[in-house]
Formats: structure tokens, C-alpha cells, sequence
């Protein structure tokens, strides 16, 4: 019996030093990752549309939108949203930017994990490039209908990504329709 | 000079993926790229000598019966450090490894080279079978990627090496590129093994 | 989508398209180790759905439930919850069934350092149902980890076939043993990307 207590008391003893020594570390990496997080969105949102000051507008509990005025003349410039739908392997979440006819400035794919060499090619250039100046109409494959050229071997992917933005293209208009309305 | 020894054996003799067959899972899934190889074998390689060290430094105060559960404690604390500064500091990187971070704690070469060797020698000779093993470990992840990368994605390190009209084999990448590529590589040991001999 | 299209999505997905052993690389040691003979393959297969399912329920309520803001003491805790699992299973096994644990005793060791045990109970806490939204419950991680389970199973017993008929062929020299059985689950990854295709 107290062979087994010892045994459990040794054991103890080396799991108490290790989650020490990871609280430890946890602390130190936690806020560096958050900031991380943070500081990756709002500089990608600067970069889709630069000079503006963004005013967040809660849609649902997992999606809002920014509306973006001018830094001085508090003129409309457009929007961003961060939209996710499931791809192949992965959630993929991509940020875009609107001007204020809703037409994409600019895509940017800030999280996936799809398959090397096929999927996980949206984050090159020359996918994301050709959704600029894109209506949401036009947001599907070429497939389905619309004006992207699906990546080489991953249509579900391309397909996910066009759909997610259209399907949250739609959202926007429809709350900003609904407030005009309220306003009016 | 045993020391030495102990460094250089990891690397051909005692290689950790071609010879001992130890830690097939991240070589193959992880090797889609060259980066990822290193990024994996340098985890690999710190979490097998910081694991060595202290085992080898606890080995006489832990009793026999209980040795396996005190060294995956041991290695699993080091595998969620290097998850942890991996993700504050090299965020891609951390991405791209992924599930295989974590994994790093069930690969059979960190807890075989515990029990095996550190468990039996003093400090310094883990210390060096740790670094030998970790490195034998980062060349063979290393030379599975530069085969698929280049045949795959027709570049190494992310430089274009193939010529343009190279049009990549995409296979290469894909799951049954990594089954074939360390099948041709094994194969190829074989061979050379049976040649000195 | 009702909760038995659910299950068909999760089963289709863990069996074929995402194949722990040949899509997602998890558990290749015991698939090369013990992939030589449909007896032992069988008795593998068997241990692992056991503990996988076992595994998966168990991670999963450790997580919701006592991990909560201790994220970063996940690792540390699965595979301790792992080891100690397999070595209750085993003692069970070993008192109640003595028949069992004949045929499955001698791998229940070696699951512990599978990975596709411990890679279950990690997938399984960021995993996501169909809609892309909703995070896998009690049941849905459970049955995620059976079907991985069946998934790991199917494919090593098709390998453990070949394999067996492999013996009566004269193979290149060098290409005996571990090179061929990787050329061989090469090209059942392949015939598994048929199964890609599927949109669940």
C-alpha cells in the first residue's frame, strides 16, 4: 500500500512541475498570440481600404460588419467582413472589402488549412486577384454560373470561398436596406 | 570521442525514419514542403534532447513500474511548449504543421530514444543521442520533401527550380506521393545497405 | 438536416474521404507494423475502434468540462487519459474476458503510441458538423471516433490481404517488405482520392 502511495506521489510530483512550468510559458505566449490575432485584422482591413476609421455593426453572434468612412471627410468609402463557410478540409475564413456599391475592392484569405498543392493554393495572388471588381451576382465558379476561375482540382474550395462572400454580400445589403428604411 | 559517436549514428547508422522505421506519420504528412520539414525536424529535434536530459536526470529517483507514464508527462510538457512559442512567434509555420504539433508527443522515436537510451545513460551521452537522433530525423524528413517539392510544386524552399514549362506532378503532394516516395527511398537504403555489406 | 444524415456525413467522412490512415497520415506505425497477417490485423483493428470510441467520448467531456480556460494543458491531458485508459481497458479485458484478451492483449500496449488515438481526441475538439457552424457534440464526437476507428480497421485488414497474397509473388529484391507495403498504400490512397469527390 504505501509502495503504491509513493509511486502515486512521484507521479504526482513530475505532472505538478510540468503544468507549473506550462502555465508558465502559457503566460508568456497567450497575450503575444492574441495580439498577433488582433493586430493581423485590423492591419489587413487597413490595407483593403486604407485611410478610413471602421465602425463595427454586429449582424449575427458569429458575423459583423465594418463600415468605413474617411478619416477626414467622413465620407462612405465602403465596407469589410470577415466571412467563413467550410471548404474541402477546413473552415476558411477570408476578409473582403465593398465600396459602397458593394462591388469587392479586394479579397484577402486569412485562415485555412486545405489540401497542400490544391486548396491551399486561395492564398495566391492569382486566385484572390480576379475577385476584384467583382458585383455579388457575379460571385461564383465559372461552374455555377459566375466569374471565378476555379483553382486547378479544388472546386469545392473555390466554390466555398465565392459563396461565403456572396451569401454575406446579401446579409449586408439586406440589414443596410432595412435601416435606410427605419431612417426614411 | 563517444560523444561524437553518439551525434553521428542518429544520422545514418541508427537514422530514426529509414532504418529504425520510427515516426512514419509526420515524415510523410508533413514533408508536402521543404520549410515544413525543417520547421518539423527542429521540434522534433528539441523536444528529443530537452526530454533525453531530464529523463536521463530523473532516471534513478523514478521507479521501474511507473517509468513509461513520468516520460510521455515529460515529453508531452515539452511538445506543448514548442506548440505554444511556435504559435506566438512563427504563426504560418505553427499553421502548417498543425495536428502534427501535438502528435510530435505519440512519435515513437522521442519515447523510444527515452527508454532506450536515456533511461540508461548520463546526461551528456542523451544529450548527444538527442541531437543525433533529432538530426537524423530532420535529414530524412528533409530529403522526403525535397523530392516532393520539387516533383510537386516544381520549386525547393519556395525557389523556383524546375524550368517553366515544368508542369508539377501534383501526385507528388498528395497522400499517395508521400507513400511512394519513402517506398522508392526505402528501397534505395536497401540497396545501399546490402552494397557496403 | 436530420441527425441521421448527420451520422451518414460523419461515418462517409471518417471511413473514407478524410482516412486517418490514408488521407490524414495518423497511425501508420501499427498499419506497416502489424499489417502482415488478417489474423493480427483483425485483433489490431478491433482494439483500436475499442479505444478510440472509448478515447473520443472521454477527451471530449475532460475538454468541455474540466480543460475550459487550461487550453494549454491539453496535450498533457489526453495522452495521459490515453495511457491510463488503455492500461484500465487491458486490466478489464484481462479479468472479465480472458478469451478477449488472448487475441486483443498483446496490441492493446502499442495503441498508446498510435497516433490516430490521440489525433481523434484533438480533431475531434475543433471539429465542425456539415453546416460548417456547429461544433461536435457528446454523440457526434463518440461516434467520430468509432467510425475512425472502422475507417482505420478497413483499410489495414484490405492492406493485411494484399499483403498475405504478397508472399506467393517474387518481388525485386530490394522492394521486400517495407518498400513494397508503402508502394501498396500509395496506390490505395489513390483509389481512396476516388472518394474525394463526394460533397457531404
Amino acid at each position: 500500500m504505501k509502495y503504491y502511495l509513493k509511486l502515486g506521489g512521484i507521479l504526482l510530483a513530475i505532472c505538478a512541475i510540468a503544468t507549473g512550468v506550462l502555465a508558465y510559458v502559457n503566460s508568456v505566449t497567450e497575450p503575444k498570440i492574441a495580439a498577433l490575432k488582433a493586430e493581423e485584422s485590423i492591419e489587413s482591413r487597413e490595407k483593403l481600404i486604407p485611410g478610413c476609421d471602421f465602425e463595427e455593426v454586429v449582424l449575427r453572434d458569429d458575423f459583423s460588419y465594418f463600415i468605413a468612412r474617411d478619416k477626414e471627410t467622413k465620407e462612405l468609402k465602403g465596407y469589410t467582413f470577415t466571412a467563413q463557410k467550410k471548404g474541402y478540409s477546413s473552415i476558411i475564413k477570408t476578409m473582403a472589402g465593398l465600396d459602397p456599391e458593394f462591388r469587392v475592392i479586394g479579397i484577402k484569405i486569412i485562415d485555412q488549412g486545405e489540401t497542400p498543392g490544391l486548396g491551399a493554393n486561395c492564398v495566391t495572388d492569382s486566385f484572390t486577384a480576379q475577385f476584384k471588381g467583382k458585383t455579388p451576382d457575379k460571385l461564383a465558379v465559372k461552374k455555377d454560373g459566375g466569374d471565378i476561375k476555379s483553382i486547378t482540382g479544388a472546386t469545392i474550395t473555390s466554390r466555398a470561398i465565392a459563396a461565403s462572400l456572396s451569401e454575406e454580400i446579401q446579409a449586408i445589403k439586406a440589414d443596410l436596406a432595412k435601416k435606410q428604411e427605419v431612417a426614411e | 570521442m563517444r560523444f561524437f559517436y553518439e551525434i553521428v549514428k542518429g544520422l545514418i547508422k541508427e537514422n530514426p525514419m529509414f532504418v529504425l522505421v520510427l515516426g512514419t506519420c509526420p515524415t510523410l504528412a508533413v514533408s508536402t514542403s521543404v520549410i515544413n520539414a525543417l520547421g518539423m525536424g527542429a521540434a522534433v529535434t528539441f523536444v528529443v534532447i530537452c526530454s533525453n536530459i531530464i529523463i536521463s536526470l530523473i532516471k534513478d529517483i523514478v521507479p521501474s513500474s511507473i517509468r513509461i507514464p513520468i516520460f510521455i508527462v515529460v515529453i508531452a510538457a515539452f511538445v506543448s511548449v514548442v506548440d505554444m512559442t511556435m504559435a506566438a512567434f512563427l504563426p504560418p509555420l505553427h499553421k502548417a504543421l498543425g495536428i502534427f504539433i501535438p502528435l510530435i508527443v505519440v512519435n515513437c522515436v522521442i519515447l523510444g530514444r527515452a527508454e532506450a537510451f536515456a533511461s540508461k545513460n548520463n546526461v551528456l551521452y542523451s544529450l548527444a543521442d538527442g541531437l543525433g537522433m533529432g538530426m537524423g530525423a530532420t535529414l530524412s524528413l528533409t530529403i522526403v520533401a525535397t523530392i516532393r517539392e520539387i516533383l510537386g510544386s516544381g520549386t525547393w524552399l519556395g525557389i523556383r527550380v524546375m524550368p517553366n514549362s515544368y508542369e508539377p506532378m501534383l501526385v507528388a503532394i498528395l497522400a499517395p506521393g508521400a507513400f511512394f516516395t519513402l517506398g522508392f527511398l526505402m528501397a534505395l537504403m536497401n540497396r545501399l545497405k546490402e552494397k557496403r555489406s | 438536416m436530420t441527425y441521421i444524415g448527420e451520422i451518414f456525413v460523419i461515418a462517409m467522412s471518417a471511413i473514407f474521404i478524410q482516412n486517418f490512415l490514408l488521407s490524414r497520415f495518423l497511425g501508420l506505425c501499427p498499419f506497416l507494423g502489424v499489417s502482415t497477417k488478417i489474423d493480427s490485423a483483425f485483433g489490431m483493428g478491433m482494439a483500436v475502434i475499442f479505444v478510440m470510441t472509448l478515447t473520443a467520448s472521454i477527451t471530449y467531456l475532460i475538454n468541455v468540462y474540466l480543460l475550459g480556460p487550461y487550453a494549454y494543458l491539453q496535450t498533457i491531458a489526453f495522452i495521459l487519459t490515453i495511457a491510463a485508459l488503455v492500461q484500465f481497458v487491458e486490466m478489464v479485458i484481462q479479468k472479465n474476458a480472458p478469451a478477449l484478451y488472448k487475441s486483443l492483449g498483446v496490441y492493446l500496449p502499442l495503441i498508446t503510441t498510435n497516433c490516430a488515438v490521440l489525433g481523434v481526441a484533438i480533431l475531434n475538439t475543433t471539429a465542425v458538423r456539415s453546416d460548417g457552424v456547429t461544433p461536435y457534440n457528446f454523440l457526434d464526437s463518440t461516434l467520430n471516433g468509432f467510425f475512425s476507428g472502422v475507417g482505420f480497421t478497413v483499410v489495414l485488414l484490405a492492406m493485411a490481404g494484399i499483403r498475405q497474397r504478397l508472399g506467393l509473388v517474387t518481388l525485386p529484391k530490394y522492394m521486400r517488405g517495407m518498400p513494397i507495403a508503402l508502394i501498396l498504400a500509395g496506390i490505395m490512397a489513390l483509389a481512396f482520392y476516388g472518394f474525394m469527390g463526394f460533397k457531404l
